[in-house]
């Protein structure tokens, strides 16, 4: 990998310019400027239906100050398959000079859920393509549905918290692990509270060739409940609870990237949340317990993984 | 004290649904339909019921499929990209005819479009949605109220005739508040489930299934299906006619444009202009022989619609060239105003 010189990447003029509509304290946005400072080469950038694309382009508006293209919601993985393939086929014969990159970005929604297929057959294929999830755990455009990313007992409008069913009854999806048993380059977990890691990341998987997958917790003021400035120390604790440990999957190494000193309680995570509000019920306490145990199963998992332990 | 409560018509037709029986719900987000299965996922499970909402809407639909199949009254919701996806189940759920209910709140189109209120859905909603020689009922609802009663009817069309059925609104239908009333309706007399897979204990297995790759089965299964739709033309026929005893003029609309419509000609009235209403509310089966009908009467028709131009097809099939049939649309999810359809009408009358 390039060396990461923060300075400099700070004076990169913006891809994503201010005055798109994301609501304040999005975190979808923040990522992006993140990634997209990651590279100097002009990229491609294809977006599944949701927030970022709604609100980022409303026509005639943009945000946008490159390519952008959006199709559907299920299926930015193959749109960018298109347009990567035919950038390579223009080059091959010598039409088109050059380095361009090509990032695919999606939402849990289109990412976890109805993007799935796509994704995995873009990866399958080998693409020379960065995905780019922004996971905030619901369909937040939609108003705030479950998704198969929303962390277990999340209240949404779709797995409302009730007297008897105290929000959503399953665990979410590890995707990361599911996109690295495709084999590809280059995988990796990240939060933007670290802006480092996550750029180093988007870095790495810029360069290698073929594809790579970074998937990125994200907040969600409206759908997580709490406060617009609170976001990067929610997900600060999401990394120091082991709830979203920040890995990386490179040729199939796996490394952990952030070992907290001493592994905060879960509650740290959750109580910040409106979200996870039932929880704190007394007669809810023992899915607190429950949630500690998966962190803690999955963070041992991942220990013996990386080889940590 | 009447008991009337206001609420928004996707949350009315949830409402509605679980009065009739539905006990099984399987949905997908997208704008403008949410409150519905937002609405199911409370009360389902409280009435014994399954809420689930799927990875999508091609699996909400065969999850409708299944259901259906054991037996259940089942319903699914989206809007028109989503019932794009759904197509392909839709078409295997009336291949194995099987009943169901299917509300679709149209936005514009086509591809991503808009969220904006729209009937462009119109032909993909009629003419049978997806590949194969099939139809939906169609029930298109004008008021919060009429998307209410339509529920119901639409479980006992979907089992007499064991097939799907339609609710075809708009954002406009959906997300409006209206006063509605839950009135207690008496069952028809529905045909007696006996073809549902539910264990075969004690019985004959019975087999549900849409591939038929014996060309006299399937010939023959073709025929009763479409012998299915000529009994709907015959029986599930619904409309609304309004000051049609003199008219001279008359506009054919459905859906949000018929109130519209309704205030148009209000307004017409009220400058000696003598104009009705034809508002078919089944748009399949098309109220054909009302419009056939009224061609002996009126010197012209007017269909207004949401859209460049898709009922106006079937207007035009029932008139039969007998007398001209002009057209008004909106196609950008924008609804017509009275006075934009007064202007045409006057034009047309020219």
């Amino acid at each position: 990998m390039s060396k990461v010189d923060l300075k400099e990447i700070a004076k990169q003029e913006e891809e994503l310019t201010g005055g798109h509509r994301l609501c304040s304290g999005c975190g979808a946005s923040i990522i992006v400027r993140q990634v997209m400072r990651a590279t100097e080469d002009p990229v491609v950038v294809g977006i599944a239906t949701g927030c970022l694309e709604v609100s980022t382009t409303i026509y005639p508006y943009t945000a946008w100050k490159g390519s952008f293209i959006h199709n559907a919601f299920e299926n930015v993985a193959a749109t960018i398959s298109g347009a990567e393939s035919a950038f390579r086929s223009l080059k091959r014969q010598g039409k088109l000079e050059g380095d361009t990159k090509f990032l695919a970005i999606g939402g849990d929604g289109g990412t976890y859920d109805i993007g799935f297929q796509s994704l995995s057959g873009a990866l399958e294929r080998g693409h020379d393509m960065v995905y780019l999830c922004y996971d905030n755990g619901a369909y937040m455009n939609t108003g705030i549905q479950r998704s198969s990313a929303t962390p277990r007992n999340a209240s949404t409008s779709t797995s409302p918290d009730g007297e008897v069913i105290p929000g959503k009854q399953q665990f979410k999806k590890e995707l990361t692990d599911i996109v690295a048993a495709h084999n590809i380059p280059y995988v990796a977990q990240a939060s933007p509270h670290n802006f480092r890691d996550l750029i180093k990341k988007a870095r790495k998987a810029f360069e290698v060739e073929g594809p790579a997958f970074l998937n990125v917790l994200a907040q969600c003021p409206r759908g997580w409940r709490h406060p617009e400035g609170e976001g990067l120390d929610i997900l600060r604790a999401a990394t120091d609870t082991c709830f979203w440990p920040l890995f990386e999957v490179e040729n199939g190494e796996w490394k952990l990237n952030y070992i907290p000193r001493e592994k905060a309680p879960i509650t740290d995570w959750l109580k910040p949340q409106g979200r996870f509000k039932h929880l704190f019920k007394d007669k809810n306490k023992y899915l607190i317990d429950e949630i500690q145990e998966h962190v803690d199963q999955r963070w041992e998992t991942l220990l013996h993984r990386t080889g940590e332990k | 004290m009447s008991d009337k409560i206001l609420m928004k018509g996707n949350e009315a037709i949830a409402e509605a649904a679980i009065r009739a029986g539905c006990t099984h719900f399987f949905g997908y987000p997208i704008t403008p339909q949410n409150e519905l299965p937002a609405y199911m996922a409370e009360k389902l499970p409280e009435q014994g019921g399954v809420f689930l909402q799927a990875e999508s809407e091609v699996a909400a639909i065969n999850m409708v499929y299944g259901a259906s199949a054991a037996g259940a009254r089942v319903m699914t919701s989206s809007s028109s990209p989503g019932i794009s996806l759904k197509a392909e189940g839709i078409s295997y759920i009336a291949g194995a005819e099987l009943p169901c209910v299917i509300v679709n709140m149209v936005r514009a189109g086509p591809g991503l479009g808009g969220i904006g209120p729209s009937q462009s859905d119109y032909f993909q909603a009629t003419k049978g949605m997806a590949h194969g020689d099939f139809r939906l009922a169609v029930l298109a609802p004008d008021s919060v109220q009429e998307a209410v009663d339509l529920t119901r009817q639409a479980f006992d069309i979907a089992d007499k005739y064991r097939n799907p059925v339609m609710i075809l609104g708009d954002g406009v239908i959906g997300q409006m508040m209206e006063p509605v009333e839950f009135k207690e309706i008496d069952s028809p007399e529905l045909p007696e489930k006996d073809w549902i897979v539910d264990g075969a204990e004690g019985r004959e297995r019975n087999i549900i299934h849409s591939l038929r790759l014996k060309t006299e089965d399937l010939t023959e299964h073709n025929w009763k299906l479409a012998r299915k739709y000529e009994q709907m033309q015959e029986d599930e026929v619904r409309y609304e006619e309004k000051l049609m005893d003199d008219a001279e003029v008359a506009i054919v609309a459905y859906g949000t444009t018929a109130r519209v419509v309704k205030t148009a000609i209000k307004e017409a009235r009220a400058e000696g202009i003598k104009v009705g209403l034809i508002r078919p509310i089944s748009l399949f089966p098309f109220p054909k022989k009302v419009i056939k009908k009224a061609a002996q009467q009126v010197d012209c028709f007017l269909t207004v619609e949401m859209s460049t131009g898709q009922m106006v097809e079937d207007v035009r099939l029932a008139v039969n060239g007998e007398r001209s049939v002009a057209f008004y649309g909106s196609p950008g999810g924008a609804v017509p105003s009275p006075a934009e359809i007064l202007v045409k009408l006057k034009e047309v009358m020219e």
